[in-house]
């Protein structure tokens, strides 16, 4: 339980050591720059003015984004081996001195990064380019035929007209239709230069004094001419086009090339992107700094562990005066986790939640313990249990520089994987009942590797009741946490009323049931409990609800508090429904044991021998591959409901803030301190 | 007609036997009811998915989880259908010598079927919301995870009384 505690720090120093002072935060991480209301008007009378430093981080914003940008270009056209794992490998580590380096660099590479920009951006122009003039030469097609420029009209003497008809024509039909509707027109001349289901076209001449009446003619037929008619022949046009298609393809081969040519900057590129992301969470902090002419003036929170370190560092480097301060009971502190090498694991499924509010505690290392039981029931088969432990410290050995929240997820599995094995071997369940199968079917003698404790199929009903029980033993933790909770603020009555009560009325009447003839009947389950335990269980009972109503409604008086009073015992319809939802360790964990045997059984339908063999290894990979992963997330969503429904229910409400200290949010590198 | 025989008829039939055609008919139903709702459910969800994919690519694995929770009524369905199975002489165990046995089966099969197929439904809705709430606010991933998670509390309630039954039958 662990929320570590926080120091504010005031930092004065000189403004020559700003920068190497800011430098040294932002690598260091430990502070969270935040100045206390009311800062404005106390140092703003002063000499002290803050500097306005929107403009700049903006300026290296865009710069980031630019060189992100360009090795977005990069990736598309420039092919590089990603390793399959990389997520895994954590960012590179890279030395102050290497840092200094790159970043007198970064001017030219900003430069390059836009080169590489506008050449992503040539080549998606003449992309565009080749396709528009494609579209042109399927304009053109059709035409091919003529031999003429499509705008010709005619010569001195005749009257030329070059169009297309909607429909599918000969020219003899043409010729026909022209006679039929102007039968005083002579000498017309027609040739068909393509035809198709939905268009003829054609070419149409005829003495110049017909050409009015004539036009009026083809009209009237649907002639049309035609919507980008080309100067030049249409199969001189078609050339031209296709030089120009070829021009712009060389242009995209060599904007390609050069492209690939800058394949070995990435890296760098990569790292200038990050320096430019970091300078703007610099100057971000500089605009809120209070700067007198010489003096700047500096406050936040720390990690109260850390401060003694950093103040003795900036003291003694950059002559800075340091001060550290407990912060008042009022502040709203920004809350950073500390647990163990078990609590930490599950720090990410509580912060999914939220993180602790102001008085709470905070719960990881009680509910990691619940967590992987539970998680560890759902899934409940040793072999898959195995593999995910196997596969998890596989990869934690194996990456050490990975990043600390995914590293803490792999924990988290890993002992998830461990608990599966252990309830796997009490249910006796691998991979599903393989083992007998397997015996049975191939090696003709069955091999039964007997439960530790007992099948599940066999006896349901115990383990519901053994679910039941692990249920109540969770929800009464959570009760303890309140009590826990409400005692470090001296709140001993509340402590009773909220959670005395409850445990009194909840845990007598679980007694008195279990020691009723009902539920004898029942369970087949014969608890001695003797008549005098269960009088005194029903009379703690009693006072538990009698104190619920009494108290529940303590705030409001007269009748009403009588009335919630009331609702408030009604309560315990709420413990029952809780209760009752740990059923579902039962009915998780039925379906991972049936499915793995439906696998197993779908396995052996060609019975033994080679082609059996075969059959049985490719379902079986992939069956319990698809059970595993199904009910992995299956065990993973409805452990995280029981902890956030039914346990943070009983005691916890969150709201905390995240301690988001000044540091390098970078996503490629990593500043290591020398 | 005191001594009214119907087998004096002629017409004899023995409705015993159709006691394992019953209890048949309720594993298929929990099966099948429970397949439709996970169906229709993770289709639902998948199109809410592929379109928060088309937005944002980096989300996949968290839709991804959320569009598989209304696929468990489909599990479910399948376990309770195999465990019939196993009880009524067709895998396993030995076939209801009465109508009366078989139509137990039946009726303990009910429970997963009717609610696995509508609560497959509803909490595809709920996982449909809570996509949209993870393409807005991806931190709020935990939190969005446990609205579906609710409503298959029922299907985890139906499963529950469903193999209770089943298993207890056979002893009847």
């Amino acid at each position: 339980m662990a929320v570590v505690e926080m120091k504010r720090i005031h930092v004065y120093a000189l403004k020559n050591n700003r920068k190497k002072i800011l430098e040294m935060l932002q690598r260091r991480a430990a502070v969270e720059v935040s100045f206390p209301k009311g800062t404005d008007e106390e140092l703003g009378k002063g000499p002290f003015a803050q500097t306005d430093t929107a403009s700049a981080r903006q300026t290296f914003e865009k710069n980031a984004q630019l060189i992100n940008s360009a090795v977005e270009v990069l990736d598309t056209y420039a092919s590089f081996n990603k390793p399959m794992l990389a997520m895994l490998e954590g960012r590179k580590g890279i030395g102050v001195r290497e840092y200094d380096e790159t970043a007198k660099g970064a001017p030219e590479l900003n430069k390059t990064a836009s080169r590489i920009s506008a050449l992503g951006k040539r080549i998606t122009d003449q992309q565009a380019e080749i396709a528009r003039l494609e579209a042109q030469i399927d304009a053109l097609k059709p035409w091919m035929g003529l031999d003429v420029s499509m705008r010709t009209i005619g010569t001195g003497s005749t009257s030329v007209f070059i169009g297309s008809f909607p429909e599918e024509l000969t020219e003899g039909t043409i010729k026909t239709r022209i006679a039929e509707s102007a039968p005083e027109i002579e000498g017309v001349e027609v040739e068909v230069v393509s035809t198709q289901p939905q268009q003829t076209c054609v070419f149409v001449v005829c003495l110049g004094k017909y050409g009015i009446k004539l036009e009026a003619a083809l009209r009237g037929m649907g002639f049309t001419y035609p919507a980008a008619p080309s100067k030049t022949a249409p199969p001189d046009r078609v050339k031209e086009l296709r030089e120009r298609i070829k021009k712009a393809g060389e242009e995209i081969e060599s904007a390609k090339q050069e492209i690939m040519s800058y394949a070995e900057k990435r890296e760098e590129l990569l790292f200038t992107a990050d320096y430019y992301t970091m300078r703007a969470d610099k100057y971000q902090v500089l605009g809120e700094l209070w700067q007198s002419r010489h003096v700047f003036y500096l406050t936040g929170y720390i990690d109260a562990s850390e401060a003694d370190g950093l103040k003795q560092a900036l003291e003694q480097k950059y002559d800075a005066l340091v001060e550290l301060e407990t912060p008042s009971e009022d502040e709203e502190l920004p809350i950073k986790l500390k647990n163990g090498f078990f609590g930490a694991p599950v720090e990410g499924v509580l912060e999914g939640y939220s993180l602790p509010g102001k008085w709470e505690v905070d719960p990881s290392k009680v509910m990691c313990v619940f967590y992987y039981v539970l998680f560890g029931m759902m899934l409940s088969d040793a072999a898959y249990g195995f593999l995910i432990s196997l596969a998890c410290g596989i990869v934690l050995l194996k990456f050490k520089n990975i990043e600390e929240g995914l590293r803490k997820t792999m924990r988290m599995f890993f002992f998830c994987g461990i608990s599966t094995m252990f309830w796997g071997v009490m249910f006796g369940s691998y991979f599903g009942d393989a083992i007998p199968v397997i015996t049975r079917t191939f090696f003709g003698s069955e091999i039964n590797v007997p439960p530790l404790w007992f099948a599940p199929l066999d006896d349901p009903m115990r383990l519901m009741l053994f679910s039941f029980l692990l249920g109540i033993i969770h929800l009464f933790a959570g009760l303890a946490m309140q009590i826990y909770q409400l005692c470090r603020r001296g709140k001993y009555l509340d402590a009773l009323y909220d959670s005395g009560f409850w445990y009194m009325l909840v845990g007598g009447l679980i007694i008195a049931l279990v020691g009723s003839d009902m539920f004898k009947d029942m369970m087949n389950l014969d608890l001695p409990i003797p008549s005098v335990v269960i009088t005194i269980a029903l009379v703690l009972a009693a006072i538990g609800a009698v104190g619920i109503i009494a108290t529940s409604g303590r705030e409001s008086r007269g009748f009403k508090r009588l009335l919630k009073g009331l609702y408030g015992l009604y309560g315990v319809s709420s413990w029952l429904s809780d209760i009752l939802s740990y059923s579902r360790l039962l009915a998780l964990g039925l379906a991972t044991g049936v499915i793995a045997q439906v696998f197993n059984m779908l396995g052996t339908m060609a019975g033994g021998g080679i082609i059996g063999a075969v059959l049985f290894i490719l379902v079986f990979v992939i069956g319990h591959v698809l059970n595993l992963l199904i009910n992995l997330l299956g065990a993973y969503v409805h452990t995280n409901r029981l902890q956030y429904v039914e346990f943070f229910g009983k005691f916890y409400e969150g709201g905390g803030r995240k301690f988001e200290p000044f540091a390098a949010n970078t996503k490629h590198f990593k500043i290591t301190e020398e | 007609m005191e001594n009214f025989d119907l087998n004096a008829l002629g017409v004899v039939f023995d409705w015993d036997a159709l006691g394992v055609v019953f209890a048949l008919l309720g594993a298929v139903l929990a099966a099948l009811m429970g397949g439709i709702g996970s169906a229709i459910g993770v289709g639902m969800t998948g199109q809410a998915a592929a379109g928060v994919v088309t937005e944002d690519p980096s989300k996949f694995g968290k839709v991804l989880i959320l569009q598989l929770l209304p696929g468990t009524q489909g599990i479910y369905g399948l376990l309770i259908g195999f465990v019939t199975l196993t009880q009524i002489g067709i895998l396993g165990g030995e076939a209801p010598t009465t109508l009366a046995k078989g139509l137990l089966y039946l009726a303990a099969c009910l429970p997963m079927a009717i609610v696995g197929m509508v609560s497959a439904k509803w909490q595809a809705k709920a996982s449909v919301s809570s996509i949209s709430l993870v393409a807005k606010k991806p931190d709020q991933f935990g939190k969005s995870m446990i609205f579906p998670a609710m409503v298959e509390t029922y299907a985890v309630l139906a499963l529950l009384i469903s193999i209770l039954s089943i298993t207890s039958i056979a002893s009847l």
